[in-house]
């Protein structure tokens, strides 16, 4: 489902990546892994055409990505939910606004949108919080809003940078537990962290984009 | 599909309101440039309309002169002038006519008129026209055919006042276009720097919206609605404004001052108000063009 072929990546003649190859199946849970700086994010990003590989190429599903048009990129990243180091959600709008973006963006409105939101934030238990805005959220919560809105699209696949940053075993446990769950419903999962004890506790297969 | 359109632009409406309501200070301080300078823009244009209404005024002088020769058939020269479109009345003077008003004018002296042959005096037909039937082309058309006409002396028409008043309206007009288009300008130029105020505080937003799918025009198109919006409202605030100020001032406290100088101040009219606010949505449309495209430019992948 996708494929890395030879992804070189550098910035001011900085190779942070050599030569990456990689596949991941269609319904697979896999995690990226490297230390901090190694170039996890950029690797997500260069998936959802946010950065360009600077040599190799890179395929999802049948679309080689260096072939993409500029205006098909939103349609891209409709198929590829992502959910960043550091959330991005929006903070003038209520948690519930937040989630349904996932799906305004994509010309989905009214009654589906109440539906789909609901069962979204019921299945990250936020149901409760649906109104509150984004800062006066804990950081768990936070992240576990941007998944909602990651997978609201329903995606086929999941992205999640450090989805666990900086929260504490338990509720990293939940959040795990809870991307795992979706893996499970179908969603591809790709998963960059650095941490090993998630690593441990994911039981997956592992891809150190050090030693490509 | 013609739901889902409905649905899109309702949802635009919705983003746009949500905007303006999450940036309320921002979106206050755009629409307070932007009356400013609508309001600007319509104080000269209503300054520009009342000076040309009033140079109107001049050149619809609407009175000519016939100065007859001695021994001409002046019933010929009426009748002639009877026949032609657009006269309000004709008055016809005698020499003796001539002769009483001269006395009149001097009349403490009217000793020396005494035995004054009345025929050393004109005798001369003035005809007044009708105020919405002459302009320049009429008069002098006018002026060549009773000039020529047989018995008929000197035609006079303050031909020469008109002319420097065409000429001085010429130059109105020009400098007015000028002034206009300079206001344009400065318009576009408002709207962009105070949308861009609003607009700046977004930035984080719009590569939010890009990140999770949503198209350029998703992102824009509520863009432009607030824009609108702000003009739109911004527009029609001025507009009351100079209203007001036009009462109040103008109305109230000069009204008898300037009727003694026969000068009638008015109001923009209908289609000169819509014209600005043609303007003011072109302006307000550019600005959120112009401010907002730097944000668009998608990097080749
Ligand atoms: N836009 C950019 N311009 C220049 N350098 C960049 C840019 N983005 C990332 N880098 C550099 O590329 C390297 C890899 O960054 P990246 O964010 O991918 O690392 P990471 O593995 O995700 O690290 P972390 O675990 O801290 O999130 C870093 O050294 C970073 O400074
Ligand atoms: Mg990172």
């Amino acid at each position: 489902m996708i494929e890395f072929n030879h992804v070189y990546k550098s910035y001011d003649k900085n190779y942070i990546l050599r030569d990456l190859n990689f596949n991941v199946n269609k319904g697979e849970f896999i995690f990226i892994t490297g230390p901090s700086g190694a170039g996890k994010t950029t690797t997500l990003k260069m998936l959802i055409a946010l950065e360009k590989p600077t040599h190799g190429t890179i395929k999802f599903i049948d679309t080689e990505l260096q072939n993409l048009k500029p205006k098909d990129i939103p349609f891209l990243r409709r198929k590829i939910g992502f959910v960043f180091q550091d959330f991005k959600l929006l903070s003038n709008r209520t948690v519930f606004q937040n989630v349904a973006l996932g799906l305004e963006v994509s010309g989905i409105f009214g009654d589906v949108i109440v539906k789909n939101v609901t069962e979204i934030l019921k299945a990250v238990e936020l149901f409760v919080k649906k109104d509150e805005y984004p800062l006066s959220l804990s950081g768990g919560e936070q992240q576990r809003v941007a998944i909602a809105r990651a997978l609201i699209q329903n995606p086929q696949v999941l992205l999640a940078d450090e989805p666990t940053g900086n929260l504490d075993e338990d509720t990293s446990r939940i959040i795990i537990d809870l991307i795992k769950s979706f893996n499970n419903k179908g969603t591809t999962v790709i998963l960059a962290t650095h941490d090993k004890n998630l690593i441990r506790m994911g039981r997956a297969r592992t891809i150190d984009i050090t030693k490509s | 599909m013609i739901s889902q359109r409905v649905n899109y632009i309702i949802n635009y409406f919705k983003v746009a309101l949500l905007n303006i309501k999450s940036n309320i200070t921002g979106n206050l301080f755009a629409f307070a440039i932007m009356s400013f300078s609508y309001f600007i823009m319509l104080f000269f244009l209503l300054c520009y309309v009342n000076i040309y209404n009033y140079m109107r005024l001049f050149q619809k002088n609407n009175i000519m002169i016939v100065f007859l020769k001695n021994g001409a058939k002046k019933d010929n020269v009426i009748n002639y002038i009877k026949t032609i479109k657009g006269i309000k009345n004709i008055h016809y003077y005698s020499h003796k006519s001539s002769l009483k008003f001269l006395e009149g004018k001097v009349n403490h002296i009217r000793s020396i008129l005494k035995g004054v042959n009345p025929d050393f005096l004109p005798s001369f037909i003035k005809i007044r026209f009708k105020k919405d039937a002459i302009s320049k082309i009429f008069l002098s058309n006018i002026y060549l055919r009773i000039k020529t006409f047989k018995g008929v002396s000197i035609v006079y028409y303050n031909k020469l006042l008109e002319d420097k008043i065409v000429q001085f309206m010429f130059f109105t007009k020009v400098i007015g276009l000028i002034i206009f288009i300079f206001l344009f300008i400065l318009s576009i130029f408002i709207s962009y720097s105070a949308i861009k105020l609003v607009i700046l505080r977004k930035q984080t937003e719009i590569e939010i919206l890009k990140l999770i799918g949503a198209t350029n025009s998703y992102i824009r198109i509520p863009m432009f609605i607030e824009g609108e919006i702000g003009t739109i409202l911004s527009f029609f605030l001025s507009v009351l404004l100079l209203f007001l100020i036009f009462k109040t001032f103008i109305y109230y406290h000069f009204s008898d001052f300037l009727a003694y100088f026969h000068i009638n101040i008015i109001f923009l009219s209908g289609w000169q108000i819509f014209l600005i606010f043609i303007i003011a949505l072109v302006s307000g449309f550019l600005g959120t063009y112009l401010s907002s495209k730097k944000f668009f430019y998608e990097p080749a992948i």
